[in-house]
């Protein structure tokens, strides 16, 4: 049961930030209530009526574009987490540089989207 | 420990309930589901097998496995998309201009 | 792990390299150029093939074997392979001028997923490893969804895009887990690994080894188009713009082809005793009898239709059953030849077809084409050669193609000559529905409203490459042929990589 101590403290420290948050800015924070404001939050949609309303392509747009970028994190992790027992072997600037290909490539990607103009949220 | 066989047994069990949905379901976001079910299950396989066998290829095999996936469901929600806005509909059954 | 044990050398992937920044280039210039040219990518994007033909073929001056831990391999496969995506992509992109042009489709992105298929299709010729076999296949893939999809205002390629994608991930999640499966079994991915597990009859779970490559065979199945997993071939094949189709009936068709030959007999085909020796009798046996199957089913099918692209879809249903019977000899070099002459008659065929069609694929029923035989010469003539060499009339590279598969499978494997009078009564079945097109075109009353449609140059030149390459390997194979036969099976030879 010792080695899941860990997980419990991690598990207390999350709530207890999360509730602090909440309980702060409700203490300290100016409050203006409008109706827009007191409505039930839902990912800038009107949340009463069906659920079967249509939504908008421009969700689906974001969400592929950060299936896309958010995945290339676990490259990343393994990559660092390795990173010092690597270089005994092979030389430091040839692991560096080879992550750094990486993430130009997806530079490139995030320029190529970007110049799309996919992240203009007006735009027709 | 929990042994090498159950989580066998537990992706094939998944791995199943994915083919099976690909045949029966019509709506292509849950066919589309099934399909990354399919995938998690076979990345299921893959890291029991690594964990079993003391060498990380397994792992390896599954972070590209999941990168792979990402740009799969990228690329199959802009086609869902797409024809979406020529057809209006979700049901597989009715893209049927080119039967037989 | 040293980095000498790893072999990183970057020549050994340099048409890969080449192919895959040309592309990113590609992209660049569409984003940041108004209105693309369509001339100036299509050049870039020439240029870029043409680098890589020329790395592929000083690849072969390198030392055989594994690079990048035995990721990647060099070896004739791989070359010979190599070689024929190569070609074409080069064919595909002198073609997509006029198609692009006609159809007013944004050009940028054309090229570069062309060449992004194409760099993935080059992966899987060079792939070693399971790893790298899904990497390539999932970059050959993907990009052809989007491909098959690129007329995104017309229902039926969204329809043939869509099919394309359900079915094709599909198959690959199968080929996965079988790719999973031989993983725990046999310790390594390394197919080079894999053979030597079993050969050294070290395997930990024989069953799973053998489910592991039978779902491998499904996957590859699928993916090269053989019955009974065909279903989905005709109505893509239809559905996509006539380019691609030709584009993704051969490129990465041929890429898949390369991977089983790695797989199956560098990796799977160990005749010793034991679970090596079952599963060897298994394989062989499951391809020849779905050998069969598909090219009987690909001709029969393809008799009754009334639809060109469909008719060419079954067709090549059945030239895939025809290569299959290659895969007895154990060696790659029937295989590829085989390909290679498919290859460039069907994307000359596909060239031809997507002038006689017009933009949007409006006239694809053979009917269309009454008389119009000697309306416009410049393309009846060739889709005239083109048909023949599919039917494997002497003299063309498709007769060539089939005797050497044919002979070889009939020289080599003694107890499999069923394969072989099967692939032969087939192809004489076949005669009939590819003359059928050519009766219709050069000997009915011409249909009314028949326009000449324009050709482009690029697109004469593609046209007219093909036919010389499909002459050229019906009357002069020889040296192609002997270059091929100096290369050792399609086994990899040593470099393992280090497992510490």
């Amino acid at each position: 049961m010792k080695d899941y101590l860990p997980i419990l403290i991690v598990f207390i420290f999350v709530l207890g930030f999360a509730v602090t948050n909440i309980v702060l800015s409700h203490v300290i924070g100016r409050r203006k209530d409008t109706r827009a404001k007191l409505m039930p939050y839902e990912c800038g949609m009107d949340p009463v009526g069906s659920a079967h309303q249509r939504f908008s392509v421009k969700f689906y747009l974001v969400a592929m574009l950060f299936i896309l970028f958010d995945i290339e994190a676990i490259f990343l992790l393994p990559w660092a987490v390795v990173f010092r027992s690597l270089i005994t072997t092979l030389s430091r600037s040839f692991v560096f540089i080879e992550m750094m290909a990486f993430i130009a490539v997806l530079f490139v990607g995030y320029v190529y989207v970007w110049k799309k103009g996919l992240f203009e949220w007006t735009r027709g | 420990m929990v042994p090498l066989s159950w989580y066998l047994a537990l992706s094939a069990v998944l791995f199943t309930i994915g083919v099976v949905g690909v045949i029966v379901q019509r709506n292509v976001i849950v066919l589309f589901m099934c399909i990354e079910l399919m995938l998690n299950a076979v990345n299921l396989t893959l890291v029991a097998f690594s964990r079993f066998l003391g060498n990380a290829t397994g792992q390896l095999f599954v972070f590209i496995v999941m990168a792979v996936a990402a740009a799969e469901a990228a690329v199959g929600l802009a086609i869902i998309i797409s024809l979406f806005r020529n057809r209006e509909t979700l049901n597989v059954d009715e893209a049927d201009l080119l039967k037989l | 792990m040293q980095l000498d044990t790893l072999n990183l050398n970057y020549w050994a992937i340099a048409p890969e390299l080449i192919v895959s920044l040309v592309a990113v280039v590609l992209m660049l210039m569409d984003a940041f150029s108004r209105k693309g040219g369509r001339q100036a990518n299509a050049f870039v994007a020439l240029i870029g093939l043409i680098a890589a033909f020329v790395a592929v073929v000083r690849l072969g001056g390198l030392a055989a074997g594994g690079y990048f831990g035995g990721m990647v391999v060099i070896d004739p496969t791989r070359l010979f392979f190599a070689a024929i995506i190569l070609i074409v992509a080069i064919l595909a992109v002198l073609l997509a001028g006029q198609f692009l042009g006609d159809e007013g489709l944004p050009p940028g992105e054309f090229f570069s997923l062309l060449l992004f298929a194409t760099s993935g299709m080059l992966l899987l010729t060079a792939a070693g490893d399971l790893v790298t076999v899904f990497l390539g296949l999932e970059i050959a893939s993907i990009t052809t969804y989007i491909l098959a999809g690129y007329r995104r205002y017309d229902v039926r390629a969204n329809e043939s895009s869509l099919k394309y994608f359900l079915l094709g991930s599909f198959s690959t999640a199968f080929m996965l887990y079988g790719m999973a499966l031989t993983y725990g079994a046999t310790g390594t991915t390394n197919i080079e690994g894999i053979r030597q597990a079993i050969a050294s009859e070290s395997i930990n779970f024989p069953a799973l080894l053998l489910l592991g490559a039978a779902m491998m065979l499904v996957g590859f199945g699928f993916k090269i188009a053989s019955a009974p997993f065909h279903l989905w071939t005709p109505d893509v094949y239809e559905g996509a713009p006539t380019l691609v189709t030709g584009f993704m009936g051969t490129g990465p068709k041929v890429a898949v082809f390369a991977a089983f030959i790695r797989v199956f007999i560098g990796g799977f085909d160990v005749p010793i005793a034991g679970v090596g020796l079952q599963l060897h009798n298994g394989w062989i046996h499951a391809v020849a009898v779905i050998s069969v199957i598909t090219m009987t089913v690909g001709n029969i099918v393809a008799i009754s239709q009334k639809n060109i692209k469909r008719l060419l879809a079954y067709s090549s249903i059945a030239h895939a059953g025809y290569a299959l019977v290659g895969f007895v000899t154990g060696d790659f070099a029937p295989v590829a030849f085989y390909l290679l002459a498919y290859s460039i008659v069907s994307v000359g065929a596909f060239g031809v077809i997507q002038l006689l069609a017009r933009a949007g694929d409006q006239k694809t029923m053979i009917d269309d084409y009454a008389g119009i035989g000697f309306e416009a010469p410049a393309l009846t003539f060739p889709l005239a050669i083109f048909l023949l060499s599919l039917a494997g009339i002497p003299s063309t590279a498709g007769f060539i193609g089939k005797f050497y598969v044919f002979k070889s499978a009939w020289v080599t494997t003694p107890s499999l000559r069923y394969l072989v009078v099967a692939a032969v009564i087939n192809s004489i079945i076949s005669i009939y529905y590819y003359l059928y097109p050519i009766v219709v075109i050069f000997f009915r009353p011409l249909a009314p409203g028949f326009v000449r449609p324009r050709m482009q140059k690029a697109t004469a030149l593609a046209i007219i490459l093909t036919i010389i390459g499909t002459f050229y390997l019906g009357l002069l194979p020889n040296r192609l042929l002997k270059s091929m036969e100096k290369g050792q099976p399609a086994r990899i030879t040593a470099n393992q990589p280090g497992t510490k």
